[in-house]
């Protein structure tokens, strides 16, 4: 009996280097020859990494991948956290792949949704970031990965600095199990100001013929925030944040939470709970916060990713960011959803769908957008043991074995900007898994681990509830005139008031009249540049001047 | 720059709309034809006149922003306005379409001379449209969900005692609108499979040839890039719902950044307006082929 080779990866990984070595100088490739690149490392069948998340795009590569031939690249198994560019799809429509595990599809959504039921693609699963980073170490072992970096040096040496997101994580599952890392690379320079991923990790670097694609995804306008945001914002301050004592905290992406963040330099500082709430985020460098971060309530941010002209004000706050020796920060979408999971008191977020139970989804009918990091924030970790008080709040008094729980919010206008109820007794999502023939209903939050509802007519706390008729009936008395919350009774919600269950904004001294956008620490765009004493660059499409 | 080209269906002809078209082409479609273009009011009552009338103004537009370099990169038609779509991604012969649409005007017109039509309902969503469509539908009376305009604007097909059945349920379940179209056919429902049947008999017979952008199929609102998959469409489209908020939303998600919308009306570039920030718009109900031609020159400048 013959021995068994025990590396017959590396053998392959060899092989096909070799296959392209005639297009490499070291490890570097010219520009134009991408596409032949790709045609000799890629082989049909392989598990392929495209990276590509809701803010940085290896956008040079993906453009590239839709030239390869079919005939001798096809039927790949593509491995993306965000599906964000025509092209990530456009591989499909031309046989070159034909597989998809994804988290997050929003930018893509009905072509998704039309590429599955046609079966152009097939889906292997719906990942929460967690799940899909996971499995690039454990069944999902990439053969190739196709990253973006800032710089890179002669040697391969890569800088990736604020928008480093994914891209170490990527890497590593390719480089460490003999799968091949091309890198596209906006400058090859002396020099790069740190090494965020060595070069010993880089098999081949293309320099792009342009800066990859980067979207300000994190930037909202305070102009936009509306008195009803404002409102809730108060509420969620007093209701929640004061209540249970939340100092450690992620923030999901909407207005909702713009406006909180606008609110604690005036409507927190007037409550006197500085220092008391809200000093450790995990967090994108969102412009909104930089009036909290200047008055002093924040002690450290870390982020998932950076956030187009941000950088110079980070740069110059470095006891609040994780930045470099370099002086530029460096973000990390994996330990940051770690983080966010794991070591937050509370996560607060918006959606699109909250059913009679309290399970919540942003899917659709045909818009099979996945979810970003909201399952794994918005999730709570069962196997956690902190003794932060805000976790401990929600321990239940009367079990010696009971344990805390994380605070997850879901902040909601009862109706949508679509004119449409958001509660609703049965979410889209559930037709949705038929249609898609998906293994799981898309639910982007379970109501096992939602803690509580917030909406412009009160705050339930479903923590507190003992049965599923409870719950149901604390998000009636908050479902406004939603068919949900018209089946709210007078005498319940009474009753669930004086249990503490549900509170309107008067039961904890929040006036409506109050929420008036004077009380935003920063109403315009202007306010936030002059707060951040000039550093605050915002991107040309959200200035008023030019 | 990607641009996303809209053409429009039955709904703004307007007496006089023909004035600025080249009197060459005019002539030659009513010699194809055999009808002439009355371009008044009159003229206006009458199905064919209709539509040949639009085919001739967006075919006109088509070749004179051609003609000043511009192509493009996704058309989107409504209803009649696939024509004009398939004919600017130079999948149809000038002449082919016309006659075409001659035929599928003349179809229409004899097909259902009275009591039927279509309706719409403005702010239910599709499936709320669909359950009371469910609740009135019979043999008897029939009566279809038809075209998806936006996510809460769709329109409803059928006879007109059944679409009215339909409406009243609509008022009653909070549509902030539920009326009658003037419209005198059933279209966009299985009534009309007589007419398509015809219509793929006479598409048979032409020389089609592969698009050279992707074009938005109405049946189903999928980017398609095949003849075939663009000849069902043109055949059939007036069997199966118009998909246009699907069709939109595909565009976008190419990332279409600028719309022209072809003549008659601005209809569809105020439906995109008022649902994304993400693309610029030209209707060329509103400028001049000249001011359309600038405004797309500084634009591909910034871009």
């Amino acid at each position: 009996m013959s021995e068994r080779n025990w590396h017959s990866h590396r053998d392959a990984k060899n092989a096909r280097l070799a296959g392209a070595a005639k297009l490499l100088d070291g490890k570097f490739a010219k520009t134009e020859d991408v596409v032949k690149v790709l045609e000799a490392l890629i082989k049909p069948g392989d598990k392929v990494v495209l990276e590509g998340d809701n803010q940085k795009q290896a956008s040079f590569l993906s453009a590239a991948l839709t030239k390869v031939d079919a005939a001798k690249v096809h039927d790949l198994h593509m491995i993306m956290s965000s599906i964000s560019r025509p092209e990530h799809l456009d591989i499909f429509d031309l046989g070159i792949a034909s597989k998809m595990d994804f988290s997050y599809a929003g930018p893509q959504s009905t072509r998704v949704s039309q590429m599955i039921a046609d079966n152009t693609m097939q889906v292997g699963d719906i990942h929460t970031y967690l799940e899909l980073f996971g499995r690039l170490f454990i069944d999902l072992i990439p053969n190739v990965v196709l990253v973006a970096a800032d710089k890179v040096d002669h040697e391969g040496n890569l800088y990736t600095g604020f928008n480093t997101e994914e891209t170490p994580t990527i890497v590593e599952a390719a480089a460490f199990h003999d799968g091949i890392v091309i890198v596209q690379a906006n400058d090859v320079v002396d020099k790069v100001p740190r090494v965020d991923i060595p070069a010993g990790w880089v098999d081949v670097v293309i320099p792009a013929d342009k800066p990859y694609q980067l979207e300000p995804l994190f930037t909202r306008d305070p102009q936009a925030i509306s008195e009803l945001q404002i409102l809730m914002g108060m509420m969620a301050i007093r209701g929640i944040y004061e209540k249970h004592n939340v100092q450690t905290l992620n923030h999901g992406v909407g207005f909702n939470t713009s406006a909180i963040e606008l609110l604690l330099p005036t409507y927190g500082e007037q409550l006197g709970l500085k220092g008391k709430i809200c000093r450790n985020w995990e967090l994108n460098p969102t412009p909104t916060l930089i009036p909290a971060i200047e008055s002093g309530w924040v002690e450290s941010i870390h982020s998932f990713g950076g956030e187009v002209g941000m950088e110079k004000y980070i740069m110059a706050r470095p006891d609040i960011f994780f930045v470099g020796n370099d002086g530029t920060m460096r973000s990390n979408r994996a330990l940051g959803q770690v983080a966010g999971q794991y070591a937050c008191d509370m996560f607060v977020g918006s959606t699109l769908q909250i059913d009679q139970f309290g399970n919540s989804s942003t899917v659709t009918h045909g818009r099979l957008s996945g979810f970003g990091g909201a399952p794994n924030m918005g999730s709570n970790p069962t196997g956690r043991r902190h003794s932060t008080p805000a976790w401990q709040s929600l321990k239940p008094a009367d079990d010696p074995l009971a344990k805390g729980q994380k605070l997850v919010v879901q902040m909601v206008e009862t109706f949508g900007s679509n004119k449409k109820p958001v509660f609703v007794d049965h979410l889209d999502a559930e037709e949705v898994r038929k249609e898609a023939k998906l293994a799981n209903v898309p639910i982007m939050i379970y109501t096992e681990d939602t803690t509580h509802i917030l909406t412009e007519e009160g705050i339930a706390y479903l923590y507190k509830t003992d049965s599923m008729e409870e719950r149901k009936a604390a998000i009636e008395a908050v479902a406004g005139v939603t068919p949900v919350g018209l089946r709210s009774k007078p005498q319940e919600v009474k009753n669930l008031r004086e249990r503490g269950i549900v509170a309107l904004p008067e039961d904890i001294g929040v006036r409506r009249q109050d929420a008036k956008r004077s009380l935003l620490a920063a109403q315009t765009m202007d306010d936030l540049v002059e707060w951040s004493h000039g550093l605050y660059n915002p991107p040309v499409k959200f200035r008023s001047w030019s | 720059m990607k641009s996303l080209w809209l053409f429009p269906g039955q709904g703004g002809q307007k007496a006089g709309m023909l004035k600025e078209v080249d009197p060459v082409l005019k002539e030659k479609v009513e010699h194809w034809t055999k009808v002439r273009l009355l371009d008044s009011e009159g003229g206006y009552q009458n199905s064919q006149q209709i539509q040949l009338s639009i085919l001739l103004l967006q075919v006109g537009q088509v070749d004179r922003l051609k003609a000043k370099g511009w192509k493009p990169d996704l058309v989107a038609g409504h209803s009649l306005g696939v024509f004009a779509a398939a004919y600017a991604a130079n999948v149809i012969k000038q002449e082919d379409v016309f006659k075409l649409v001659s035929l599928r005007a003349k179809l229409m017109q004899d097909s259902y001379p009275q009591g039927y039509g279509m309706g719409v309902i403005v702010g239910l969503s599709r499936q709320e449209a669909q359950q009371l469509v469910d609740q009135v539908a019979s043999a008897d009376q029939q009566v279809y969900l038809s075209n998806q305009n936006a996510e809460l604007q769709n329109t409803l097909s059928g006879k007109i005692t059944a679409i009215e059945a339909v409406l009243e349920l609509a008022r009653k379940s909070g549509a902030a609108k539920a009326k009658l179209l003037r419209v005198p056919n059933p279209s966009h429902s299985p009534l009309m499979q007589e007419v398509a049947d015809q219509l793929r008999a006479a598409l048979h017979q032409l020389d089609l040839t592969e698009p050279n952008c992707i074009y938005l199929a109405n049946n189903n609102g999928h980017p398609v890039k095949t003849v075939e998959e663009i000849s069902y469409d043109l055949a059939n489209n007036l069997t199966h719902p118009v998909f246009w908020e699907t069709m939109i939303n595909v565009a976008l998600e190419y990332d279409s950044q600028v719309s022209v919308e072809f003549s008659p009306g601005t209809a569809f570039t105020k439906l995109l307006k008022s649902k994304t920030d993400q693309i610029a718009n030209i209707a060329l109900a509103d400028l001049t082929i000249d001011d359309a031609d600038f405004l797309l020159n500084k634009w591909e400048g910034k871009s």
